[in-house]
């Protein structure tokens, strides 16, 4: 029975891990090689050249902004999809007529493209006749024209909200997972404890939604750190680098630039940024197993 | 102290009623067991008087109290789930002081309340473990400790040995025996499927069927007076024998091939069915037989062996039995032992 | 007879009342903006300019829907859309199927450490293996055909998939694969003929994810593919955006017609939808 099994193992994971090997692996560690070249795209002849690209983003003004813009990004794409997702998810939680319909709306952007979700807000911030400033003009009695994408202090924000309309419908959902995985017995013994409503939120639901808050945080920056069509179609990275993250940053550098071996070296930064996120993610899980089970 | 009284409890859920008029008095101190096969409506008659469940009509009333509305925390009663639910996220003191928090008291009274209650339970030396690392019976004491630190004068019990194994749920059978004598005063609501449990731990028995009460009693009335086959089937094991039978104008009964005079007098007239447990049983010697039945199979269980024959009729005894199967052997029924349940 | 049917019931109290005052207005405020891309495809491009953008349009125009369907380029776009899309779709699950089957039914030393090295690679940025990967389609000439963009959404669909099926496969007892092969099943009709019958319903999870994910893609088909013959839908739209500049509403209309594949799956098979963004999730 080994015998066959060993065969069999071989025959059914030769194609997945061949394909894996080739288009995932492969490029991950050539990456690294690359960094350490001046390829340009194109010519066949390119140079080693150590660790020149590493020295160059320590003098790259551009990097660091796009460093700082994604740490604002990210944290931003953490706490507002997270906290609105599950206050919504604490509110639809109960036998509702139309609960449904209340989430399938809140749920409905996340099958949206970012292309189609940028081109959205793009409308939406469009300073001559775009809903918001449609709005504020009307709130504010006064024709009000902000271009909101095109002012550097505004863009990477507005970014930020247009993400968090897709994205907070992702935590919601898995919020609503993890609701439902609380033992009803759990909440009745805050019934016949006394609980306010207000304790029973705060001293078990939202401790016993720690695994879940784990997976939509950890979901929330991997997927911020991907970041990219949506600020390629909004803002370009723009005005004046104002919303460059580093995906974007590496994008311009290696596609525009055509800077291939340094466009490396930043996704490389990119790569161990990911796997301490991704490192520090399977812990908590490990622990968080222990005490939850 | 705390008397509880259901007065014409119903039920039901959408359309479907699980509780049909149930009257009930359970005396202050008393220990109460609903027993009945599973879906009889009998957790559902706990929740309602924990009032995690609402009642559709009747009338709920401890202690005096008509507390049919009162939100559960309001009815000074406490409750023992059948999975313990214990909060994962807080340790065994935690747990147990839970109630005592929400109220906001202060912590050094909470934390001298628990570890009163913790030493009573033994489990003081766990304080500060985490539900995760606590084997099935103290988590069990965990979940009593969290019951009795609100000092409650109803203690309700939704089958709480159900997911230990079979040595630990006898120990802990004896420990809640207890814990009853020692919380002097304080009426107990047990729940369980296990005739067993509920013979042994009881004051007295509801027998739940399809949502009504079947018969109340102390254990050894329902054991020895059942009021119908159900209750009869139900209490003692193994299960006492059914037979088709007669009962003739003078008083005797006739089942199995023979005509037997019961001890006690029996009302009813006519066709019924005759009830024998298999303790009432024992084989013949020679010439005594009430009447003869091929032996099919025997279980020996060391203290006590089963015969099984082909009338169908099971038949317990202390001693082990020279027969064999396929052996025909002849019966003798213990007089004062005869049930006869009109059909 | 544990019914939950009173656990969170809801009676009609100011307190509900507020509540779902409340649900409606984020409702509404979530509904806008797709609302307002529905609006601006049914009107005409001077009602838009004249500020008229966000009203109730007192007749429909369908004009804009009529542009965007004649237009040669937007077929192109779809077609391609989908010549990449399906097959990759089932190729990244028939992978999955055959690599979660193995986790889950065959075993071996080390194989925890290789399920979690393929696990990982869905938490990686696509931008750390985009420079290789350009290298290599280039070198094989494949740059401006659409074979790179099936062959990476393949193979970045292998790590999802494969968990996927993997946990689902471990639900499936294995004394439904001993009892197979005691009535002389090769391992392969086990797989084919038990495991995978019995796993449609995480297939459909797997397609309906897998679908929705590859064709709204923009970055592989913006590296792999340069002239216009060779785009996807969604670098159709940011393409089509010059020709349209001030065509609001024709843009609003492609929008929607690109989004339609994905709306559809997703209001049809939610369930599915919502299933694999947890259980991915949740098992990750």
């Amino acid at each position: 029975m080994e015998r066959e099994n060993r065969f069999w193992r071989v025959v059914l994971l030769f194609l997945p891990l061949s394909v894996f090997a080739v288009f995932v692996v492969w490029p991950l560690f050539s990456s690294f090689w690359y960094s350490f070249t001046d390829w340009n795209g194109f010519d066949p002849n390119y140079a080693f050249v150590g660790l020149d690209n590493y020295a160059r983003i320590w003098t790259d003004r551009l990097f660091f902004g796009a460093i700082i813009n994604t740490a604002l990004w990210m944290a931003a794409a953490i706490l507002l999809p997270t906290l609105l997702g599950l206050a919504l998810a604490l509110l639809l939680d109960r036998q509702l007529r139309g609960a449904r319909i209340f989430k399938t709306i809140f749920y409905l952007p996340i099958c949206l493209s970012a292309i189609v979700v940028g081109q959205i807000w793009t409308w939406i911030y469009q300073p001559d006749w775009g809903l918001l400033n449609a709005i504020i003009s009307f709130v504010a009695g006064e024709p009000f024209t902000h271009a909101w994408l095109a002012r550097p202090g505004s863009a990477l924000w507005s970014v930020i909200v247009a993400w968090s309309w897709q994205q907070t419908g992702l935590s919601m959902v898995i919020y609503l997972a993890g609701l439902t995985a609380i033992p009803s017995d759990l909440l009745e013994v805050c019934d016949i404890e006394g609980a306010s409503p207000w304790q029973r939120i705060r001293r078990v639901v939202v401790p016993l939604l720690i695994p879940s808050t784990i997976v939509v945080i950890a979901l929330s920056v991997i997927n911020s750190l991907k970041g990219f069509d949506i600020l390629y179609i909004m803002t370009g990275g723009g005005p004046f680098h104002s919303s460059d993250t580093l995906a974007m940053h590496m994008y311009n550098e290696s596609f525009k630039k055509y800077l291939m071996g340094y466009g490396s070296a930043i996704s490389v930064v990119l790569f161990l940024i990911a796997l301490v996120i991704i490192g520090f993610y399977f812990r908590q899980l490990k622990r968080i197993d222990e005490i939850y089970g | 102290m705390a008397r509880v009284t259901l007065e014409n409890i119903r039920k039901s859920f959408g359309n479907v009623e699980v509780i049909r008029d149930v009257s009930l008095d359970i005396d202050r101190g008393e220990f109460m067991v609903f027993v009945g096969p599973s879906g009889c409506g009998k957790s559902t008659m706990l929740r309602l008087i924990s009032g995690l469940e609402d009642v559709t009509g009747g009338t709920i009333r401890i202690g005096g109290r008509d507390v049919t509305g009162v939100a559960p925390s309001r009815r000074r009663l406490a409750m023992v789930f059948q999975s313990y639910a214990l909060f994962p996220h807080l340790d065994v003191a935690g747990n147990i002081g839970f109630g005592l928090s929400l109220a906001r008291t202060p912590a050094g009274e909470i934390e001298r309340r628990v570890r009163d209650v913790a030493e009573r339970l033994g489990i003081a030396d766990l304080l500060t473990r985490m539900p995760r690392q606590l084997s099935g019976g103290e988590r069990q004491r965990v979940a009593i400790g969290r019951a009795i630190i609100r000092d409650p004068e109803v203690f309700l019990f939704d089958e709480p040995l159900s997911n230990l194994d079979a040595a630990l749920r006898v120990r802990m059978r004896l420990e809640i025996a207890r814990l009853h004598k020692a919380l002097d005063g304080v009426t107990m609501i047990y729940v369980t499927h296990d005739q067993t449990e509920a013979m042994t731990l009881a004051d007295r028995i509801a027998v739940i069927n399809q949502g009504r009460i079947e018969q109340v009693g102390s254990p050894m009335e329902l054991y020895h007076h059942p009021a119908n086959t159900f209750v009869a089937g139900f209490i003692g094991a193994p299960a006492m024998n059914f037979l088709d039978g007669n009962v003739d104008d003078t008083g005797a009964v006739t089942f199995a091939g023979t005509t037997i005079m019961p001890a006690q007098p029996v009302s009813h007239r006519g066709s019924a069915t005759i009830g024998v447990r298999p303790e009432s049983l024992r084989l013949a010697s020679t010439g005594e037989a009430d009447f003869v039945a091929r032996l099919d199979h025997i279980e020996p269980l060391g203290a006590e062996t089963l015969l099984h024959f082909d009338t169908p009729l099971t038949v317990r005894l202390n001693e082990e039995v020279p027969a064999s199967e396929g052996d025909t052997l002849g019966l003798v029924v213990d007089r004062t032992r005869i049930h006869v349940f009109p059909p | 007879m544990r019914s939950m049917a009173d656990r969170r019931k809801l009676h009609l109290t100011p307190w509900t009342a507020a509540l779902i005052a409340i649900l409606v207005m984020l409702a509404v405020l979530f509904l806008m903006p797709t609302i307002g891309v529905l609006l601006s495809s049914i009107k005409t491009t001077r009602d838009i300019a004249l500020g008229d953008l966000w009203s109730i349009p007192g007749q429909l125009f369908l004009g804009n829907y009529a542009e965007v369907l004649s237009n040669p380029a937007v077929h192109r776009y779809f077609v391609n859309t989908l010549i990449v899309t399906v097959p990759a779709t089932t190729a990244s699950i028939g992978l999955g199927v055959l690599a979660g089957y193995v986790f889950a039914k065959l075993p071996f030393r080390g194989a925890g450490i290789l399920f979690l090295a393929i696990v990982a690679g869905m938490f990686f940025p696509p931008q750390v293996i985009l420079v290789p990967l350009f290298r290599l389609f280039n070198g094989i000439g494949l740059i401006d055909t659409l074979w790179p963009i099936f062959l990476v959404h393949t193979a970045l669909g292998i790590p999802i998939c494969t968990l996927l099926m993997r946990n689902f496969f471990a639900t499936v007892p294995n004394a439904l694969r001993e009892a197979a092969i005691l009535e002389g099943a090769s391992e392969w009709q086990v797989l084919t003929r038990v495991a995978i019958p019995l796993g449609l319903p995480a297939l459909a999870v797997l397609a309906t994810l897998q679908f929705t994910w590859i064709w709204n893609d923009f970055l592989w088909p913006l590296i792999f593919t340069q002239s216009d013959e060779k785009r996807t839908i969604m670098i159709g739209i940011v393409n089509l955006k010059g020709q349209y500049t001030v065509a609001w509403g024709v843009q609003g209309a492609l929008s929607l017609i690109a989004s339609l594949p994905t709306l559809v799956i997703f209001l049809f098979f939610q369930r599915y939808f919502i299933k694999g963004m947890t259980m991915g999730a949740v098992k990750g």
